[in-house]
């Protein structure tokens, strides 16, 4: 073990980088989520084919694929951008750090999606009924009723959702990103101890895949308990 | 002569091609306890799920209080302040305590704070015999309770008028009678209320006019004294002897 040594701190700022895009492409994959339910909820048959064919593309192709196609896509998509109003410009640079958290949140959106969509249609049609006729207005029964029923139902899925990311920042390295495979790699070069450089990334991952895990634990504890056994 | 309460005009209702009200003329007025009966399937839900604008009708009038339901939101949420309902399958809301079942339309709609809506929530709760179950969660209580919490939660918005859709038919035997008992209350108390139910006792001993109605229309109409003694129409007759005899 002393040949990790000199290498705790890569470590550690590597789990930093790792934190950071797990935040970042958490929110972004909210949003596409409720974006693509919304769409599929909705009665524009455009958007639904848009959000269809969304989920098809994202949830059908390899995910290290997406993220490699993003990164060099954006590039050559901001580069052809960049060029339109400076035609000296030969390459533009995206940041691996956002690519890569993009493509992982459009991916585990993708799956979101479809979790969103099933917690909306799986509220009661009793509760939001009863809170109409009880005169709310369709903003406070969304906010009052259906929003706390679905996330409920949403919970679990959900949880399983942010595991995929926390993995799939695993996959940022490909696009050299400075994050924990990363460091791995670097440190075996360097020290040729492979199984101990990896087996630490392991545990980190396994440590903030924990935490996570006992989080939705708890929030489902919280969120059953009006499901306690009567009496 | 008042104005009545509840005016239905020549309410037709479609789903889809399938007429599910047929030329609906009904007026009740405040304080008039109507019973409303039919086989399944005969509209008597869609009657009165159109009186709150749950379901929408297609032409003829609806005014309540004189306000004629429309498409304006203002209108149909001034409705529903006035008129309560009560489901046959309770639709209390799970994730809320029994006491924020009741609260949640007093504090949103009525804008009571939130002491006061506990008061009326409170006061409602001990008048359907459960105060003791404000804690607790829906999933908590049985049936019967549900149902009673169902009608504290409408009783906190002080309506005009109370809607019943069959509030017993989901319910174990024993436990219809507690049921029936606080909805025999409310009537003595002379709120006016139109009930959907085959609970052929309720109807004879707190209904001023039984509705029977079949493949969406309003069949016969009649005192219950003359509903049960000396129904008119065939319909009516074929109805009665079938609920009648079990
Ligand atoms: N949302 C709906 N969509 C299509 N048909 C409906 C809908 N609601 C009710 N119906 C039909 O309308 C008819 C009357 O239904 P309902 O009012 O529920 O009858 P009842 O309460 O007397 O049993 C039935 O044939 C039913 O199938
Ligand atoms: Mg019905």
């Amino acid at each position: 073990m002393e040949a990790i040594t000199g290498w705790w701190d890569d470590y550690f700022f590597a789990s930093i980088v790792v934190l950071k895009i797990f935040m970042a492409s958490l929110l972004l994959m909210v949003i596409f989520g409720l974006i693509g339910a919304a769409a599929k909820l909705s009665n524009s048959i455009i958007a639904k084919k848009i959000a269809n064919a969304y989920t098809i593309i994202f949830r059908g192709t390899p995910e290290i694929l997406v993220v490699l196609l993003i990164y060099f896509g954006s590039a050559i998509a901001l580069t052809s951008l960049f060029q339109l109003f400076d035609p000296s410009i030969k390459y533009v640079d995206v940041p691996p750090f956002w690519a890569g958290t993009f493509a992982i949140a459009l991916i585990v959106g993708s799956y979101a999606t479809e979790t969103f969509r099933g917690a909306f249609l799986g509220v009661e049609p009793g509760s939001i009924e009863a809170a109409r006729a009880l005169g709310l207005s369709n903003l406070q029964t969304f906010v009052y009723i259906r929003i706390p029923e679905m996330w409920r139902i949403a919970l679990p899925s959900f949880g399983n959702h942010m595991l995929s990311l926390v993995k799939d920042t695993a996959l940022i390295s490909i696009i050299g990103l400075n994050e924990l495979l990363f460091v791995a790699e670097q440190a075996t070069a360097t020290t040729g101890k492979p199984f101990t450089m990896f087996i630490v990334v392991g545990l980190i991952y396994l440590g903030i895949s924990t935490v996570i895990t006992l989080f939705v634990m708890g929030l489902e504890a919280y969120g059953r308990s009006h499901l306690r056994a009567a009496k | 002569m008042t104005q009545p309460l509840i005016q239905m005009q020549n309410v037709d209702k479609f789903f889809g091609s399938f007429q599910a009200l047929k030329n609906i003329n009904l007026e009740v007025h405040k304080g008039e306890r109507i019973v409303v009966c039919g086989p399944s399937g005969s509209g008597k839900s869609t009657m009165i799920r159109c009186i709150n604008r749950l379901e929408k009708h297609n032409s003829g009038k609806i005014l309540i209080g004189g306000r004629e339901l429309t498409d304006s939101e203002k209108d149909i949420d001034a409705v529903r302040r006035e008129v309560g309902m009560v489901f046959q399958s309770f639709n209390l809301f799970p994730h809320m305590t029994v006491l924020r079942n009741l609260m949640l339309a007093p504090q949103l709609v009525r804008k009571n704070n939130k002491s006061k809506a506990k008061e009326i929530a409170m006061k409602y709760l001990e008048r359907v015999k459960i105060p003791d179950q404000a804690n607790k969660y829906p999933s908590q209580l049985s049936g019967g309770q549900q149902q009673r919490v169902a009608i504290a939660r409408a009783l906190c918005m002080s309506p005009e008028i109370l809607l019943f859709d069959e509030p017993t038919s989901a319910l174990d035997p024993e436990m219809i009678n507690e049921v029936l008992e606080v909805m025999e209350d409310l009537a003595n108390e002379g709120m006016t209320m139109i009930c959907v139910t085959h609970e052929m006792g309720f109807a004879r001993s707190v209904a001023d006019r039984v509705i029977f109605m079949d493949l969406g229309e309003i069949v016969e109409e009649a005192s219950p004294q003359e509903f049960f003694e000396n129904p008119k129409n065939e319909r009516t007759k074929l109805f009665l002897s079938q609920i009648l005899s079990h």
